[in-house]
């Protein structure tokens, strides 16, 4: 079947199996930056946005985004053509948040729904909002401290 | 006391960017799977319904028959070479027990046929379509029933070698006698005795196991894998497949964890010979099912310490027996076993009189192999609950305990020339040990003289404290090779080549800053580059926590060899005596101001005069493994109605030399703290009356996730080895070690029960409580 | 593959189509809210899904029986939504925060939550307790109590989904939710929740569940029971508790023992009780 999408601004026509998932269908298309974890919606690796909220890919069925937004990590830089970082991946970067970087696309962008919804979050709110992102190398300290960063520099530069 | 080397340094000892983060952040296709190739086939296994039986019949005909199958794999038609999948140093302390496909199976999930096709769709039909008739054999479930007497021999192939003693299911044997320890406890004034026990856990790093291989355009092959292990993946694949070793070309991309599942060669086999068959690109993912049910464990325990002391509290005598399950192969069988005493016994060398013995048994369960720690949690966890037990009775504050039994800088332990990674171990003597200021940070840290023994309650919660010291090692003395190239463009910049793998451990990082700062020159300069068998120079791979250790040594040597060059040609060009010249800020400046940019340096050296490539390889063998230190304390809160333990807070105080990058280093701790803590409370396989996984999803087999993770609060000691590079130690295995038993001595503290089994599940917790308090 | 089958994904516009194509495919074609459960199943047996989210089913609103919730919302809008806040001292709020994780929740569909009949739901034994009446479509419209649906599955086959209904409650009426799993993100290995409303501080209705047990939740009638006209105190919390604790029907699985279970609706019960009193009591200063 013939599917519509927006991915990361993007229009796009694409054909699909009717059981194809929005993963699959993305990395198929070349959006290598969303990953593969367990296909089930346990680990939050192959999280996107779809229409501004984070979902796991892995359980959406292409057909359902059909007409829809997506947004991958691919698309999260360089939104204003600068080519810059957006303030969660800079702060990911800066705060050690990242190690093997395998959970950082998924989990990057569930920030960045969390900051959307809740630009001054508690850390309570910040670990709950990647609170479906496993990640097993960091034992979670440096995201939760780079989210707490990035939101501060975005209500600084929204207040700009 | 050692004597403190402080050394001022520029990039080391700062928290410099990943040099591969943006790639990361971004999303850029950095890991195995990320890259398209025409022509590509889709691998998959079929694996084994029973944990012990004989196939008698395989026909593979059907399924060979389907459109789109290009290539069905069985014990017919693949090398019948016995193996070990375990990727250590040459030639491997573990037994050759495996066989691509053997006739055998041993438990439920070894491999039994692989189909590659067209797409996965189609592999996975075929799977259905191989014939595969098995005689049942019965199974080995438990270590017990492996050492029963007529237990089923489970390794009773005549070919296998390197097994201890295959007909009675024992893998490895250990027995290592320092004193005599039956006279050490008669001499005792005090003893305690526990035993405990650990459960299969798994690695689950998020990024399942995946290779893709392809001929190139000489037809070589070339795996690109998901491995710690690169060098060795070429040589047991070489070995395996029985062709040439300059025949294949290992290319390790970003890996996205890997904890010592990664350190086997579990894919690379197949789908290796899968392209030599078809001539075309195999890929081979494991599902999150397939990590669960045939990727690697780590092995379960059950360990004996026994412990004599003086009246002053001082050790006399130290027994500690090692039971080791290590499922239907003996990936590691020894080596993890002998580190169960080898890195645990010499923290406490006070002890005159010490028994280690082991045993490592087959049964029909999940192969265990190289997990974070290698041993050393299941064998800390005994230990440090037996001198929790010994404090209790001789009336000594655990920390006292401590204080007066271990290891200090400048003194030794017979362990260590004792046991070595299956041979004898290397006498090495401390040089670096800060492990009274680990006790006496982490004491105030956590508020231990005020809040150790009160047992405060707050509802049904009763809050309590534990603690305990861990050390680990760097690198295996005499064992673990690395080596770095370093070579200059005619910018000013190097590329730094390395074997030692980056599993995201940040390593790549590290290193560039050891070279960075003997060059004199910002990070950004230095171009690391790790690994490929093709380019990078040998190195054993990312293990036993001998990266920044043997391979920053190696790195530091070349940097130094390179630094020699350069500051050769400036000398010619500034005219100047070559003890005259610094290299600061990317100059080579002279005494009288003087000064020539390192561009311009290698412009001469590669253009110009006397010409030839600034450049050097160097290698580095370590004499010793300098023990990291820590201690760690933890305040629980146990929920007496429920059994649930809560972690309020937990400290950490780790001595691990030079930092040389801090926010990676405290990223190392809490990553293996947290992983512990899962391991210690909620991980835990569970297996059906078959030897079935039974909870084989994320969903089920529960690691912690951002809202688990208790307050972490680590301190970095500054401490220097001077034996590593810029007085660097190891930082990324010590921290699993501490957990269970820091969390058992608090639960302890706070509801006076002693948890021998872990996890300490609310369930197991409820029910001790309740049978301790009838 | 997820669905290895399917071969029509279709969003209707009007109700009766989406009906009509589930009635006559029987149960080779589904409805899908957020689709969770149907990708997560595999199942080779669905061809065709029929998508509702183009029936204006997307909403949380006050009306004067309760709050309305559309079949298609998410159980992030419903999180989100101002007319939940309050209800019940937030309630539902704190239960949907326990509820998966947002990239799971951002899917969740109130239908598809109600209709899969997870027995560890968190979202079925809240509203269970709360009393929460379902709007069925068949052809007709009707409205059952939400565990009609539950007692005969017969009610959904077919039928669609369309609306639930959180009845509203006068002052003197406190809700409470306690999940108790394994990790923070993780379904529950058991969960409880209450609802009482008070007249001159005695309980005068009181609705007691237990869920994950592993069965699907169910009422506790003998424990609420015990309850009816007495006031909230230590005594009959515990009285309460001790009998939810000998009367559930609990079970073993992986997750954990019947017995273990039982000490859970116990400390469930209690803790559920002691929060509703404390909060009456709150109320009544
Ligand atoms: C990793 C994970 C963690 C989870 N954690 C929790 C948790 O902590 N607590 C909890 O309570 N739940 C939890 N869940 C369950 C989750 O909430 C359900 O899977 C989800 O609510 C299903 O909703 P859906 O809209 O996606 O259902 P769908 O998959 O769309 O539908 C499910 C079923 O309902 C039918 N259906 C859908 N809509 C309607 C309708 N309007 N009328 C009639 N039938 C309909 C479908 O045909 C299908 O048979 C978890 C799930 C996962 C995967
Ligand atoms: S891959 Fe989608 S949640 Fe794990
Ligand atoms: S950084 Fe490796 S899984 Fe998160």
């Amino acid at each position: 079947m013939k599917i519509e999408l927006i991915v990361n601004g993007k229009q796009q026509e694409l054909d699909s199996a009717p059981g194809e998932t929005l993963l699959h269908l993305l990395r198929r298309i070349g959006y290598k930056g969303v990953k593969k974890g367990c296909e089930s919606g346990d680990c939050g690796a192959c999280a996107v946005l779809l229409d501004d909220r984070v979902v796991n890919s892995c359980l959406v069925l292409a057909a359902k985004a059909d007409g829809h937004r997506v947004t991958t990590v691919e698309g999260l830089a360089g939104q204003d053509k600068t080519g810059e970082l957006h303030p969660v991946q800079e702060a990911f970067l800066e705060h050690g948040a990242v190690q093997c970087g395998y959970c950082s696309p998924g989990m990057i962008i569930a920030a960045v729904d969390l900051l959307a919804h809740n630009p001054n979050p508690s850390d309570q709110e910040i670990k709950e909002g990647i609170s479906g992102n496993l990640c097993r190398c960091t034992g979670y300290v440096k995201q939760i401290e780079a989210i707490r960063i990035a939101a501060e520099k975005m209500r600084k530069s929204a207040d700009v | 006391m050692c004597e403190q080397r402080k050394q001022e340094f520029t990039i080391v000892g700062r928290s410099e960017r990943k040099v591969d983060g943006i790639a990361l952040v971004t999303g850029k296709p950095k890991f195995v799977a990320d890259i398209d190739l025409s022509n590509m086939l889709y691998v998959k296994i079929l694996h084994s319904p029973y944990a012990h039986a004989r196939i008698t019949e395989i026909n593979t005909s059907r399924a060979e028959a389907l459109p789109g199958v290009m290539c069905v794999l069985c014990s017919k038609n693949t090398p019948s070479t016995r193996y070990t999948t375990a990727g250590q140093g040459y030639p491997e302390p573990s037994p050759y027990d495996t066989r691509m496909f053997d006739t055998k199976v041993r438990f439920v999930g070894d491999r039994v046929a692989a189909v590659a096709a067209e797409t996965e769709e189609i592999a996975l039909q075929a799977l259905k379509e191989i014939e595969v008739h098995y005689e049942e054999l019965s199974p080995v479930l438990s270590v017990d029933a492996a050492t029963a007497l007529e237990a089923p021999i489970i390794h009773d192939e005549k070919d296998a070698t390197g097994i201890f003693d295959p007909v009675r299911n024992i893998s490895a044997k250990i027995d290592i006698n320092v004193g005599d320890v039956k006279q050490g406890f008669a001499e005792s004034d005090s003893t305690v005795e526990t035993t405990c026990e650990t459960q299969y856990a798994q690695h689950t790093p998020i990024e399942p196991h995946v290779v893709l291989s392809y001929l190139d355009e000489d037809g070589r092959l070339v795996l690109r894998t998901s491995t710690q292990v690169p060098f060795h993946t070429r040589r047991i694949v070489s070995y395996v497949l029985g062709i040439p070793l300059h025949r294949i070309r290992v290319i390790k991309p970003r890996i996205g964890g890997a904890f010592g599942t990664k350190q086997e060669i579990l894919l690379e086999d197949l789908a290796g010979l899968v392209t030599l068959r078809t001539g075309r690109p195999a890929l081979i993912e494991f599902t999150r099912q397939e990590e669960f049910v045939s990727a690697r464990t780590r092995h379960p325990m059950r360990i004996r310490v026994k412990l004599g002391a003086k009246k002053n509290g001082i050790l006399h005598a130290i027994e500690m027996e090692a039971l080791s399950n290590t499922g239907a192969y003996g990936a590691h069988s020894l080596t993890v076993l002998s580190n169960v005493g080898s890195k645990t016994l010499p923290i406490y060398n006070k002890a005159r009189n010490v028994r280690f013995s082991g045993k490592a048994v087959y049964t029909n369960l999940p192969v265990a192999g190289a997990y974070r720690g290698y041993g050393a949690p299941q064998g800390y966890y005994p230990l440090e609950v037996a001198m929790d037990e010994l404090a209790g009775k001789l009336g000594l504050d655990p920390i006292e305990l401590r204080r007066r039994n271990h290891i200090r800088c400048g003194e030794s332990s017979p362990i260590f020339e004792e046991i070595g990674e299956g041979r004898e171990g290397v006498a090495q003597t401390i040089n670096s040990c800060e492990l009274e200021r680990c006790l006496e940070i982490g004491a105030r840290r956590i508020g231990w003289a005020k809040k150790r023994g009160l047992r405060t309650r707050n509802g049904p919660w009763i809050h309590g404290l534990g603690m305990s010291i861990h050390m680990q090692g760097s690198g295996i003395a005499q064992v673990d090779m690395g080596a770095a190239t370093i070579k200059m463009n005619e910018d000013g910049s190097f590329n730094l080549l390395v074997g030692a793998t980056d599993l995201g451990t940040g390593s790549d990082t590290i290193l560039g800053q050891i070279a960075a700062e003997v060059l004199g020159v910002p990070l950004s300069k230095v171009i690391v580059y790790s690994s490929d068998t093709d380019f990078t120079p040998f190195d054993v791979g990312a293990y036993a926590s001998s990266t920044t250790y043997v391979s920053g040594t190696a790195v530091k040597r070349a940097a130094e060899e390179v630094r020699g060059q350069i500051v050769g040609v400036a000398a010619a060009m500034l005219e100047s005596g070559m003890t005259n010249l610094t290299i600061k800020d990317e100059q080579v400046i002279s005494i009288d101001g003087r000064s020539v940019t390192l561009a311009e340096v290698c412009q001469r050296a590669m253009y110009q005069v006397d010409q030839f490539q600034i450049g050097a390889t160097e290698s580095c063998v370590q004499d010793q493994s300098p023990p990291p230190f820590m201690s760690s304390f933890a305040e629980v809160a146990v929920d007496t109605e429920t059994g649930v333990v809560k972690i309020v807070d937990y400290v950490a105080v780790v001595d691990c030399g030079t930092v040389i990058n801090p926010k990676m280093a405290q990223g190392q701790i809490e990553g293996a703290l947290a992983n512990g803590i899962g391991y210690a409370l909620t991980e835990v396989m569970l297996f059906s009356s078959t030897g079935r996984v039974q909870n084989a999803t994320l969903f089920d087999y529960k690691i912690l996730g951002a809202l688990d993770i208790p307050p972490i609060d680590i301190t970095l000691l500054d401490s220097y080895e001077p034996t590593g590079p810029m007085g660097a130690k190891s930082v990324a295995e010590i921290g699993i070690n501490a957990p269970i038993p820091t969390i058992a001595n608090a639960i302890y503290d706070a509801v006076g029960v002693r948890l021998t089994k872990t996890p300490f599940t609310p369930e197991r917790v409820l029910s001790a409580i309740r049978s301790h308090s009838v | 593959m997820a669905l290895s089958n399917l071969k029509e994904y279709v969003r209707p516009d009007e109700l009766d189509v989406a009906l009509s194509l589930v009635k006559e495919r029987g149960t080779s074609a589904r409805v899908i809210g957020g689709g969770i459960d149907l990708v997560r199943s595999s199942s080779p047996d669905i061809e065709t899904l029929v998508d509702l989210s183009h029936l204006s089913l997307s909403y949380v609103r006050q009306t004067d029986k309760g709050v309305a919730i559309g079949a298609t919302t998410t159980l992030t809008e419903i999180l989100e939504a101002p007319a939940l806040e309050n209800y019940l001292q937030g309630v539902v709020v704190e239960m949907l925060h326990q509820v998966g994780a947002p990239p799971l929740r951002n899917l969740a569909s109130m239908g598809g939550t109600l209709a899969s009949a997870h027995p560890w739901s968190d979202v079925i034994t809240l509203f269970l307790a709360l009393g929460a009446q379902v709007t069925l479509y068949n052809g007709v419209t009707r409205m059952v109590p939400l565990s009609d649906l539950y007692a005969s599955r017969a009610l959904l086959s077919p039928a669609i989904i369309t609306e639930a209904l959180l009845p509203a409650y006068a002052k003197g009426t406190a809700a409470a939710f306690m999940k108790f799993s394994r990790t923070k993100f993780d379904i529950a290995i058991l969960n409880c929740a209450c609802l009482i409303s008070t007249q001159n501080g005695d309980c005068k209705g009181v609705r007691l569940t237990a869920g994950g047990t592993p069965q699907l939740a169910t009422l506790l009638p003998a424990a609420a029971e015990v309850l009816l006209g007495r006031r909230l105190n230590q005594t009959s919390i515990g009285q309460a508790a001790g009998i939810a604790r000998e009367t559930t029907l609990v079970r073993d699985d992986l997750r954990a023992s019947g017995n273990y279970r039982r000490e859970l609706v116990y400390a469930g019960v209690k803790r559920c009780l002691t929060c509703v009193s404390r909060q009456l009591s709150g109320v009544s200063q």
